[in-house]
Order: structure tokens, then sequence, then C-alpha cells
């Protein structure tokens, strides 16, 4: 255990100084949500109309998940590279825990994609966000928010395992992530979807996670199916189902070797 | 069975269809510089990979220090260091980083690791560029940096795969020093190249392997003498020499083989040197002008053609049989 934790602490800060070495790393987490901020608020923003909240925050809260989400993205993408760099062979090779290598392989990511997440949150606060939430709320969201990141972070981490490239990645990506974000009424309610998107968005993960920052930050409820009546309970068991799913998997991958 | 650093039997990689290893059987004793001699795509990689615990055979066993590769990983890999073909280092951390990121990864604490990073890098000729990141300095830098690695601690088997492919002279010299220094201090070594001379120059013994399966093995002289005996080859200045020449030592009973467009007049030499002096004396006493004599030894990229039927290819389509390896 000891050991475990030291193998993991060293793993993790490897992964953290390619942040301060490669800063333009930290674009690839923050360019995307800077994009739909601007685009929503200054582009769509004016021609939607969402009944009892100002758009501004509608959105915010939509754009955070949203961010969460591409997170799995960008740690698969970021996975698929390092995998490939040769020195994971390396601690392969060595005497060194499997659990502790992707471990540290998770927590080097999960603390990139937070400091995105802290990037976008004060560039909302900037343009005039204002979250609300007592203490109790706060702590809740937290503990939401990190478990849910950890979950997709197991998720990337695993998919930059199975696919061929960083690519693949983002292909796979834009095909299936991108319309399930839109889908999770981000931008505007589920309720005025056409009958597909909004049953795919009554039941869509990501819609559990926008509701849940909605009702968190805005006391703004959303309703419609189970989930997004109790998201924050939704949000739990959908984190906790990616985490029961995708940490063995991982696991299971990286002992048998990694993608042809 | 304790003085064998590594017994594989049967050993046999699938890649889909591909049999990249293919029933492949393998000792190394302790203390022996061992090595694996293959054109590109024969299946070196997959072989020491699955050695080095990194993949898993499909059938076959293989013992490592005596360890089961699959059964006793842990062990496997406590006792074995593997420089893989690509270096195995952190692009984003400098040489001396990735040293000690290893060292404390073997749990040395920071002062040790430290200590034992400036020795390498010392020993590496490294120290002046080890505060670069590793993607700033250039292959044959990153190669020695990559080999100081594999030396945190002294390993009971050392598995260098392809450790001077694509390097600058200087580079492959020092790769080359170490790797003598490291088997006079006793350690064992598995070592794969496409080079003959690397092989010729380092292993005791060579086990040439094609398309996944063992094609010969011996010592480099075995192997040479597999492909035939020496002979002294004579060169005359010009055609009517070539053709008087010829005659000549035919008469006095040489056995000979004639190039005529190289002018070139082979005599069988069994007895080496002494019949050198022999050839020369009688070519001397017929006062024919000749522009060479030489004994000419078969070298490995002879042995090489005759067992694989090909020449071993050292530079073309290395990025597809690269690719084919990185599979492994």
């Amino acid at each position: 255990m000891i050991t475990y934790a030291r193998e993991t602490t060293l793993l993790t800060w490897r992964g953290l100084r390619a942040i301060t070495r490669v800063p333009e790393r930290l674009l690839d987490v923050t360019i995307q949500p800077v994009v739909f901020i601007l685009l929503f608020l200054y582009v769509f923003g004016a021609a939607i109309q969402v009944h009892g909240i100002s758009y501004k925050d509608f959105l915010f809260p939509g754009i955070i998940a949203q961010s969460l989400a591409f997170g799995i993205m960008g740690t698969g993408t970021a996975t698929a590279n390092d995998m490939r760099e040769g020195v994971v062979d390396r601690f392969r090779s060595m005497p060194v825990g499997r659990l502790s290598i992707i471990s540290g392989q998770v927590m080097g990511q999960l603390c990139e994609q937070l400091l995105g997440l802290v990037i976008t949150v004060v560039l909302g606060l900037i343009l005039g966000w204002r979250p609300s939430f007592d203490l109790g709320h706060g702590l809740e969201l937290f503990g939401l928010v990190a478990l849910s990141m950890l979950a997709f972070t197991w998720m990337g981490v695993y998919v930059g395992m199975v696919v061929r490239s960083s690519d693949a990645v983002q292909g796979v990506g834009f095909i299936v992530i991108f319309p399930l974000t839109f889908m999770a009424g981000t931008f505007v309610p589920i309720a005025k979807m056409d009958l597909i998107p909004r049953t795919i968005g009554d039941w869509d993960p990501i819609s559990a996670f926008v509701a849940t920052l909605r009702k968190l930050t805005e006391n703004y409820p959303s309703s419609g199916s189970w989930p997004l009546d109790h998201p924050e309970l939704a949000m739990l068991i959908w984190s906790l189902v990616l985490l029961g799913l995708f940490v063995p998997l991982a696991l299971r991958r990286f002992n048998k070797g990694l993608a042809s | 069975m304790n003085d064998l650093a590594i017994e594989a039997t049967g050993l046999t990689k699938l890649f889909g269809d591909f049999k990249a290893v293919d029933n492949l059987d393998l000792q190394v004793p302790k203390g022996t510089v061992v090595s694996l001699l293959g054109p590109n795509g024969a299946g070196k990689t997959t072989t020491v990979r699955m050695l080095a615990t990194l993949l898993r055979p499909d059938s076959g066993r293989a013992k490592v220090n005596g360890y089961d590769v699959v059964r006793e990983a842990g062990a496997v890999r406590r006792t074995t260091s593997l420089t893989g073909q690509f270096a195995a280092l952190d692009p984003n951390l400098t040489c001396r980083e990735n040293l000690t990121l290893i060292a404390r990864l073997r749990g040395m604490d920071r002062a040790t690791a430290s200590a034992r990073a400036d020795t390498l890098l010392e020993r590496f000729d490294a120290t002046e560029f080890a505060s670069r990141l590793i993607k700033q300095v250039s292959g044959g830098e990153r190669r020695r940096v990559d080999l100081a690695a594999s030396l945190i601690e002294q390993p009971e088997l050392l598995v260098l795969d392809e450790p001077t492919t694509g390097l600058d002279p200087r580079s492959r010299q020092v790769v080359w020093t170490t790797v003598r220094e490291l088997v006079a201090e006793g350690i064992t070594l598995l070592l794969t190249t496409q080079y003959l001379e690397e092989a010729d120059a380092l292993a005791d013994r060579i086990v040439l392997i094609d398309h996944g399966r063992e094609i010969a093995a011996g010592t480099p002289a075995e192997l040479k003498a597999q492909v035939g005996e020496q002979r002294i080859d004579v060169i005359a200045a010009d055609t009517p020499a070539f053709e008087q020449l010829s005659k000549a030592l035919a008469d006095q009973g040489f056995e000979t083989t004639l190039m005529p467009e190289l002018r070139r007049i082979s005599v069988a030499a069994p007895n080496e040197v002494l019949d050198l002096t022999r050839v020369s004396q009688a070519v001397a006493a017929t006062g024919i002008a000749i522009d060479e004599i030489a004994l000419r030894r078969p070298t490995l990229d002879d042995a090489f053609i005759a067992l694989t039927g090909h020449a071993a290819e050292s530079t073309d389509n290395q990025a597809d049989d690269q690719a084919k390896e990185l599979v492994a």
C-alpha cells in the first residue's frame, strides 16, 4: 500500500511535469469551452429564451458539464500518445505495480482536466456568471464533480489504450460524445426538442450532470424523466457505473498489453 | 539448469494470422553475450518483449534468471533490464529527471537516486546535456541516457533491442564500449541487431532468425564456417596477365576458380596463411603483374545470404517493418 502510494505519486509528478513543459496542452482543455461560451453567449444566446432564468445562468452549468464530458476525449488523446512513447513500456518492464502506473496516468490527467475546469469557471465568473449555493450544496457539488471527473478520466484512459491513434479518439469523440453533449440540454431545454433527441436527452448521462450543476448552482430544476427529476442521484449512479465498468476494463487492457 | 539466464522453448506469438515468433528455442548461459540477428520483421523485438514480460507468449515457455516469464513476472522484472528499440524515456522530462524518476521508482531515496543519476550521466558522457529535455537531445544522446536508465540498478540480465540502430558513429562507439565493460563485469546480455558486424564484434554466440524461426545458431566463427572455407583472391593487372597467371597456377597444381570479368583467380586456402605464402610465392615466381592478393574469410554477410536466401536489409523498408514490429 505504501509502495502503491509512493509509485503513484512519482508517476503523477511525471504527468504534471508535462503541463509545465508543454503549456499548450492546457489550451486543448480550455479552448473548447471558451469557443462554446463565446458562440452561445454572444452569437445564439440573444435568440434563445429559457423560461425563468437568464440565458447566461442557464448556459454556464451546461458548458461546465460539457467540458467534463469532453475530458474523455482529452484524456483519451493524451493517453494514446503517452502509451506510445515507450516510457510506459519501461515502467511495465520494471518492478513497478501495474495499478500504480495506470493510477499515475489517471491522476496526471485528472489534474490537467481539473485545471481546465478552474479556468472555465474563472472565465464564467469574469463574464458575469453568478452561481449561488450554500456550504452543503457546495460540498455536494464538489464531490459529484470530482467523482464524475474521475469516472470520465478512467473512461478516457481506457479509450486511449484501445484505439490505435489519437486521431481515432477525436473521430469517435466527435461522432459519439459531441452529439450527446448537445442533446443533454446543455444549450437549450430538452423539453423543447424533437421526439428522438428528447428521448435520448432524457436518459443521456450527460443530461444528469447538466441538470445537477444547474440545480446546485442556480437552483433551477429540470424534469421530464427519472434522471432529470433526481439529477444528483442519477449523476452519482452514472459515475459509479462508469467507474465500475472502466476501471477493470482499463486494468485488464493494461495487463494484456496495449492496442496494436 | 541454474547456469542459464534465458531458457526458452517453443516460444510462439501470433498477431492475428501473422506468426511473429514461431516455435523459437533460445538458451543464453549466464555471463555470455548472445545476439539475436535477423532482418527487420524477423521477430526479434517480439521475442525480447516476451522475455521482458511485456507480451504474453501464445504458446511455449520461457524462464529468465530462473523465473517463469508468465507466472513469476515480478521476479523477472526485478532481475532484468530492457532497453527497447525506441528510447523508453519521458520526452517532457530532462535527461537527469528521467534517471532520478526511474531510480526513485526502483525504491531509492532522493539523495541516493540523485547520486546514482550523476554517476551514470558521467559514465555515459552525458553530463553536458543532462538538464536538457529528452525531446531536445539528439538520437544518440537519448540512446545513451536510455542505456543509463537500464543500469540504474545493475541487472543480472540486460536485454538490448537494436541498441545502435540509427546511431551516429560516436554514440555507437559509446554503446559498444559500454557493452564490453558490462560483459567484463559479468553481466549477461541478450542483444538484438540487424547489423552483422555488430553481432560479430560483440556476441559469443549468434542466433540467426528470420520469419520468427531460428535459421542457424553458433559462434560467429561456426556460422562463417557453415558458408565455406577461406580462399585467396588474386586480381591480375590486366586480361593477358589474368590468362597467363591462371594457367601458371593451374599448372602448379593449385585448385582455382576463375572470374574473368573481375580478373580474379580464387584459390582454395584450407591452411589460411600458409597457403597465402605459397600462392604469393608462386605468383611472384611467374613475374606476372597483379593488382592485389588477399586472404578472404567468409563474412557474416555471406553467412546471412547463404542461410536465409536473402541479404540483410539495413535501411530499406525500415519504416514499414518497424511498424510491423511495433505491433509487438
